[in-house]
């Protein structure tokens, strides 16, 4: 009992002080191996094969993927150095207690092997790493200031309204006003010895109430209202079965904005079945997961998300994830996406809008027929490198126009309605 | 006269506030003039109607539920769609058959050719795919760049030279099954698929 307590706490041990050595990263000045060379060609060799072979796992100064570098040939000797670059694995299993504690500490994640590097190569990069831009972690942090303050420029539309109501309650002030200013004159006036012409201008109110009660007048404003009335009317008839505009509130609160926009993931990568089937699909939560079992929250907050949270506990109990479908086509009609994406080269955003731009998915076209018709009177047909439409191409070579999707069956019925 | 007069127009109104709240907005998707034509009767693998009394007051199912009721209680959560059974081969237009290695057999799998021959359309269609499925991590270069990748960490520079010269069969496994940060993209991309990524990963990307 006791032998196991004592060999399970070896490597914890290791593991704290090696917490405590990067918690000091920040103060403390590390006296790099004399070995290594300070010459400015030496770093920025090493900095290429950095940047080439480490950049993505490793920062100098901040802990990454793996741990930060600066200061390793102070903490380890230059030959293990070499010896866990090269071949880390070979390390690891002859059982070195530094390099066992450093895999366990990083999720033993397997860092790939670097034999190809020679001696010389690796002094370069050693050289880097203990005296190559000293300001990387600052700069790193600035940059990404810069670009969240960059989406903020322009004056937000919230400020236009706001200063269009003050306009108009300004300018209602200055009618009241007006009429107070009319009606004080008017009662002043009356009380005057006047000539008639002037009585006559004072007292014209009622010549306006005979306008108001003779018949055009009534006739042309009842038959603007019903106009208007009517209008309306015809217009809501036509949005009914139309759910351009639906905006459903989804059980997570995924952002297209953020994945599509900001960090430009293709649609294809989670929408797998747009080329190949009838649907585009919702991705399963793994395809979530290949990203999501590393990023548990956003904006490089610590803890998870609770949004994200709800894809792991999907993993976890196997239990499909209930998106609300926001593209209801009536089942009276048949569309497919392959036939438009992989054959036609439609671009989603042709008929889904600035999805990139959403914070939540909402039905951006109407989806009507007569939508549908008017795309396929106006398109012309991708037939280079698609022999299937060699011979379409050779009957219409008679005519002036191009080859639309109308002239091949574009239009007909039984096309979509079967 | 008048007043049967305004009657009718504050009843035209009234019609036209009413149908005011037809459209779709929200939460709310509208209304359809001929619900039945719109739901499916079928199963649907992405519409499911789940509230047992969607539609009953236009029903006549034998089994007295919601006329646009289309879940499949048989299943777990009343889902319409099922996993295959264990061990279905599914039929590809090449006719290649599951993949069987295990996510640590890389070494056995470096040995395995591309059984894609190498043309000019495999390479674009290959280009094509890497942007889609490649590209946001590994960036459009290869360099390890993407912008996802930045917040993911840890992705290879397909340049690198730990990386440059793996065989092809290695680069086909680790999309397959992932390995190290990156996760397995077997149920995601097609082996068809996968093979002309990795030419063209091959072919321009790790171009020396």
């Amino acid at each position: 009992m006791s032998i196991k307590r004592s060999l399970t706490s070896v490597p914890l041990k290791l593991s704290t002080l090696l917490m405590l050595f990067f918690l000091m990263l920040g103060t403390q000045v590390f006296a790099a191996n004399p070995e290594v060379s300070d010459s400015e060609e030496a770093i920025a060799a090493g900095k290429s094969i950095f940047n080439a072979n480490c950049k993505t796992c490793h920062k100098l100064d901040q802990k990454s993927v793996g741990p930060a570098l600066r200061g390793v040939t102070d903490r380890r000797s230059i030959d293990w150095t070499k010896k866990f670059i090269r071949n880390s694995q070979a390390l690891i299993a002859s059982g070195d207690a530094q390099a066992v504690a450093i895999y366990n500490e990083f999720n033993q994640l397997v860092m790939p092997n670097h034999e190809f590097l020679s001696d010389d190569d690796l002094m370069n990069l050693l050289a880097y790493v203990e005296y190559g831009d000293k300001a990387d972690a600052a700069v790193a942090s600035a940059g990404g200031e810069g670009s969240v303050a960059a989406g903020g420029a322009g004056i937000p539309s919230e400020y236009l309204t706001i200063i269009l109501a003050v306009l108009v309650i300004v300018l209602l002030l200055i009618l009241i006003v007006l009429g107070l200013i009319i009606s004080i004159l008017t009662k002043y006036l009356k009380t005057q010895p006047l000539d008639e012409a002037d009585q006559e201008f004072i007292n014209q109110k009622s010549d306006f109430k005979k306008v108001f009660r003779s018949d055009a007048f009534v006739i042309i404003i009842t038959a603007l209202v019903v106009a208007l009335v009517v209008k309306t009317a015809l217009d809501e008839l036509y949005t009914i079965g139309v759910q351009q505009g639906y905006a459903p509130k989804q059980p997570i609160a995924f952002s297209h904005q953020l994945h599509a926009g900001q960090y430009e993931i293709p649609c294809q990568y989670c929408h797998t079945g747009v080329e190949i089937g009838k649907s585009a699909n919702i991705p399963s939560a793994n395809i979530c997961m290949n990203c999501h079992m590393h990023i548990q929250n956003v904006g490089g907050k610590d803890g998870i998300s609770p949004e994200i949270a709800k894809i792991y506990a999907a993993v976890d109990e196997n239990k499909p994830i209930e998106w609300v479908r926001v593209h209801n086509l009536p089942d009276l009609s048949y569309f497919n996406h392959a036939q438009h994406v992989a054959v036609g080269g439609v671009e989603c955003q042709t008929c889904h809008g600035p999805i990139e731009e959403m914070e939540v998915v909402y039905q951006h076209s109407t989806l009507t027929m007569g939508w549908c018709i008017d795309c396929h009177r106006q398109t012309s047909i991708r037939t280079e490198g698609n022999e299937y439409y060699d011979k379409l191409v050779q009957l219409h070579s008679g005519s002036k126009n191009a080859l639309k999707v109308k002239d091949i069956g574009g239009l007909e019925c039984a096309k979509c309605h079967y | 006269m008048k007043i049967t007069h305004s009657i009718y127009v504050i009843a035209i109104a009234g019609f036209s506030i009413g149908l005011a709240s037809c459209g779709a907005s929200g939460d709310h998707p509208g209304y359809e003039y001929a619900p039945q034509m719109y739901n499916s009767v079928a199963y649907e693998p992405l519409t499911q109607i789940q509230n047992e009394q969607e539609g009953s007051w236009l029903s006549n199912r034998e089994d007295g539920k919601g006329e646009f009721f289309n879940s499949n209680i048989n299943n777990p959560h009343g889902m319409n769609m099922r996993e295959p059974v264990e061990g279905t081969v599914p039929r590809t237009k090449d006719g290649s058959l599951p993949y069987r290695l295990k996510a640590f057999e890389l070494e056995e799998a470096a040995k395995i050719q591309n059984p894609i021959e190498l043309t000019d359309q495999v390479l674009a269609e290959g280009k094509v795919l890497y942007y889609q499925y490649c590209s946001a991590c590994h960036g459009a270069n290869g360099e390890g760049d993407g912008k996802a990748g930045e917040i993911v960490g840890g992705v290879a520079n397909l340049k690198g030279g730990a990386y440059i010269d793996l065989p092809e069969g290695h680069i086909f496994h680790v999309i397959m099954k992932g390995k190290g940060r990156m996760g397995a993209h077997g149920s995601q991309i097609s082996q068809e698929r996968i093979w002309k990524i990795v030419h063209y990963v091959k072919q321009e990307i790790q171009k020396q």
